[in-house]
C-alpha cells in the first residue's frame, strides 16, 4: 500500500502549524495526516501507518512524551520528530535518549525539517 | 441716643473699659451726685469717661435724673463693648479655623446674585477684599476645562435649589492650579426665596498627595506586572514562536509552489494568506503583551470582566497548560461593565491565574482544575473568581495574604497578592480568599458595575479630573 509507506503524521494541538507544515510536506509529494490530540491519533488507523511521527511536546491532554510512551508501552516503534515552541536542553536530552530522531525548536526552517525527515525515513 | 450708638460702632475695644464693672461705673457717678457738687458730664468717647465741672452749682433733679441715663448708656457701652470683644475674638477663631482647614465659606442670594464671601475665600481666589465678588469674577478664576461643570452647577441650582457637592478646579493668574470642593445648602427664607449657605474647601494639597500615591502606586504594579512577566516568558515565546513557524512553512511552501512548472498559482495565493494570518497572530500578541506590560499612567475606561479576563487568558494559556492546570472558562457574556484600568485589572487576574497554577504544582493525586468564573453579584456588582484545586489555605497565612512580600513561594516577591488588592480598592472594589470545601482555594474579587449613564465619563479621581456628586434637596 502506497500509502502506508510514505504517510507522515503530525500531532500538534496549533491550527497554524496543523495547516502549514502538512502544506509543505504534500507540496514535496509526501502523504500527511494532522492531529490536534494524541488520542485523536491513538484511536486512528493511522497508528499502524505512519512512517514518521512529527509530534508537538506540549499538546494539551497527553503530551508529546507521554505518547511516545504509550507507543513503546504499545510496542510501535514509529520515528518520532518531536518540535516545540518552547527550548528546554533537558527534556532534549531526555527524549532523544528515548529514540526520538530529532528534536526540533519552532520556528524551524523547511531545510531544518526536511534533513530530520530524511533521517527517520531512513531509520524505519 | 442715635449719634450714641453710631459712634459705638466704630469704637475699639479697651482692656480698661471691659474690666470695668457696670456697677463700678455707677457707684462711682452716684458718689459725685451725693457730694452734692453739680456737674455737667460729657460723653467724650466711650474708651473712658471724662467727667468735667465747668462750675460750682447746686444739684437740681436734674442731676440724679442725668446720673441715671448716664449709668445706663455707660452700661450699655460696656455691655456692647463685652458682646463686641466676645464676636471679635470667636471672629478671629472662624477666621482662624477657616485658614487652618483652607475652607471659606459663603451665602448665595440666587434671585439678587448677591454674595458675601468669608475672608477665607478671598485669600482661596486671590480676590481684592475690597472688591465687591461677582458670578462674572468667579467664572475667570474656573479652570476653562471645568467651566461647564461649574455652569451646569449654578444652573441647576437656580432651577432646582438642589444641594451642591462637586469638586472643580481654579486657574490662578500664574497658571497654578487649585482644587475646591463645594459644598453647599439650598434653603428658601420666608418669602421663599432661594438662597445657598455653603462652603469651599481647597482639596489641593490632598489631590497632590492622591495623585503621587497613585504615580507610586502604578509604578508598583509596573513592577508587579514587570515580575509576573518573567514568568510568562516561556508562554510568550510559545505564543509568538507558533505562528512564526507556520510563516516560515507557508513561505516555503509557497517558494517551492511557485519554482513549479506550471505553478499553481491559487494554491500559492491561499498559502500565502495563511502566511498572513499568521503574521497578524504574531502581531496580536506583541500588542497584548504591548498593552499589559507597558508602563502607563492609570486610565478609566469601561472594561467588560469577561473580555479582558478572555485576553488574558489568550497570553496565559500555554503557560497554564505548561504547568498541567485544566482550565475551565465560565464567564458570563452579557456581564455589565466596571469602569476602571483595564490593564491594572487584567494583572490581578493574571496574578490571580498564575498563583492558582503554581498552587497546583505538587498536586499529582486530583485533576488540576483550575475554574475562572465571571457572576453579576447582585445588582450592583460584578464578581470574578478564581477557584483552584492546590494546596489550599492555611489558617495562619490567610490574614497575612495580602501583606506585602509575605510569600509561601520559594520563588517570588510576594507583592502579587499585595499589589493585586490594592489595585481592587482602588477600584472601590475587594480582593478576598477563601479555602474551597473540597481541596483548594478561591480568590475572588468584586467591583460596583459603571453608572447606567456615564455623563462626564472619563473623568476619574485617579486622572485628576474633579469628581461630581450631588443630591437632590427638599424645601422644608
Amino acid at each position: 500500500m502506497m500509502v502506508a509507506v510514505s504517510l507522515i503524521s503530525l500531532v500538534d494541538d496549533d491550527q497554524s502549524v496543523r495547516e502549514s507544515l502538512p502544506g509543505l510536506l504534500m507540496q514535496l509529494g509526501y502523504v500527511v495526516r494532522a492531529f490536534a490530540a494524541a488520542d485523536e491519533f491513538l484511536a486512528s488507523d493511522a497508528v499502524e501507518q505512519t512512517r514518521c511521527l512529527i509530534l508537538d511536546v506540549a499538546i494539551s491532554g497527553m503530551s508529546g512524551p507521554e505518547l511516545q510512551q504509550e507507543l513503546l508501552h504499545r510496542g510501535v516503534r514509529i520515528p518520532i520528530i518531536f518540535i516545540t515552541a518552547q527550548s528546554n536542553e533537558t527534556l532534549r536530552a531526555r527524549l532523544l535518549a528515548q529514540g526520538a530522531v530529532d528534536f526540533l525548536v519552532k520556528p524551524f526552517s523547511d531545510t531544518i525539517l526536511l534533513e530530520a525527515l530524511d533521517k527517520a525515513l531512513r531509520e524505519s | 441716643m442715635k449719634d450714641l450708638n453710631a459712634s459705638l460702632g466704630t469704637m475699639e475695644p479697651t482692656t480698661a473699659c471691659s474690666e470695668f464693672g457696670i456697677a463700678q461705673v455707677g457707684a462711682m457717678i452716684g458718689g459725685l451726685i451725693h457730694r452734692w457738687r453739680p456737674l455737667s458730664i460729657v460723653l467724650t468717647n466711650l474708651r473712658e469717661f471724662d467727667i468735667h465741672q465747668r462750675e460750682t452749682a447746686r444739684a437740681t433733679p436734674f442731676h440724679p435724673a442725668l446720673a441715671q441715663q448716664l449709668t445706663e448708656i455707660a452700661s450699655i457701652a460696656i455691655q456692647r463693648t463685652r458682646s463686641e470683644d466676645a464676636l471679635k475674638k470667636s471672629e478671629r477663631f472662624f477666621a482662624q479655623a477657616q485658614r487652618l482647614s483652607s475652607t471659606g465659606s459663603f451665602c448665595w442670594h440666587v434671585a439678587t446674585n448677591e454674595i458675601t464671601w468669608s475672608e477665607e475665600l478671598y485669600r482661596i481666589f486671590e480676590f481684592d477684599r475690597a472688591a465687591r465678588v461677582t458670578l462674572q469674577q468667579i467664572a475667570t478664576r474656573v479652570h476653562p476645562e471645568d467651566a461647564p461643570l461649574v455652569q451646569t452647577m449654578f444652573d441647576r441650582a437656580r432651577c432646582d435649589g438642589i444641594d451642591l457637592d462637586y469638586e472643580h478646579r481654579l486657574q490662578m493668574p500664574d497658571r497654578s492650579v487649585k482644587y475646591l470642593r463645594v459644598v453647599a445648602n439650598g434653603t428658601r427664607d420666608q418669602d421663599g426665596r432661594l438662597e445657598y449657605i455653603g462652603a469651599v474647601q481647597d482639596v489641593t494639597q490632598r489631590r497632590l498627595s492622591e495623585e503621587a500615591l497613585n504615580t507610586l502606586r502604578s509604578e508598583l504594579a509596573h513592577v508587579a506586572r514587570v515580575t509576573s512577566l518573567s514568568a510568562l516568558t516561556a508562554s510568550i515565546a510559545h505564543e509568538v514562536n507558533q505562528p512564526l513557524l507556520g510563516i516560515t512553512m507557508n513561505a516555503s511552501t509557497c517558494l517551492r509552489i511557485l519554482t513549479a512548472d506550471p505553478p499553481n498559482l491559487e494554491l500559492a495565493r491561499e498559502t500565502m494568506g495563511r502566511a498572513i494570518r499568521d503574521c497578524q497572530r504574531a502581531s496580536d500578541v506583541i500588542s497584548r503583551l504591548r498593552a499589559l506590560f507597558a508602563k502607563k499612567r492609570c486610565t478609566t475606561e469601561l472594561v467588560d470582566l469577561s473580555e479582558a479576563t478572555r485576553e488574558v487568558i489568550a497570553l496565559l494559556n500555554s503557560e497554564l497548560q505548561r504547568r498541567g492546570a485544566m482550565l475551565h472558562l465560565d464567564l458570563v457574556d452579557d456581564l455589565p461593565p466596571v469602569k476602571g484600568d483595564r490593564v491594572q485589572l487584567q494583572q490581578v487576574i493574571l496574578n490571580l491565574l498564575l498563583n492558582a497554577a503554581e498552587a497546583m504544582t505538587t498536586i499529582d493525586d486530583r485533576p488540576r482544575q483550575l475554574t475562572i468564573r465571571t457572576v453579576r453579584d447582585g445588582r450592583e456588582r460584578v464578581r470574578l473568581s478564581v477557584q483552584d484545586a492546590g494546596v489550599g489555605l492555611e489558617p495562619q497565612d490567610v490574614d497575612r495574604l495580602f501583606d506585602a512580600f509575605y510569600t509561601t513561594k520559594s520563588s517570588g516577591m510576594g507583592i502579587g497578592l499585595s499589589v493585586s488588592r490594592s489595585i481592587i480598592e482602588c477600584h472601590d472594589g475587594l480582593l478576598w480568599a477563601e479555602a474551597n470545601k473540597g481541596p483548594g482555594a478561591t480568590f475572588s474579587f468584586s467591583l460596583p458595575r459603571a453608572p447606567e449613564s456615564t455623563p462626564r465619563d472619563g473623568h476619574s479621581s485617579s486622572s485628576g479630573k474633579p469628581a461630581l456628586t450631588e443630591r437632590a434637596v427638599g424645601h422644608s
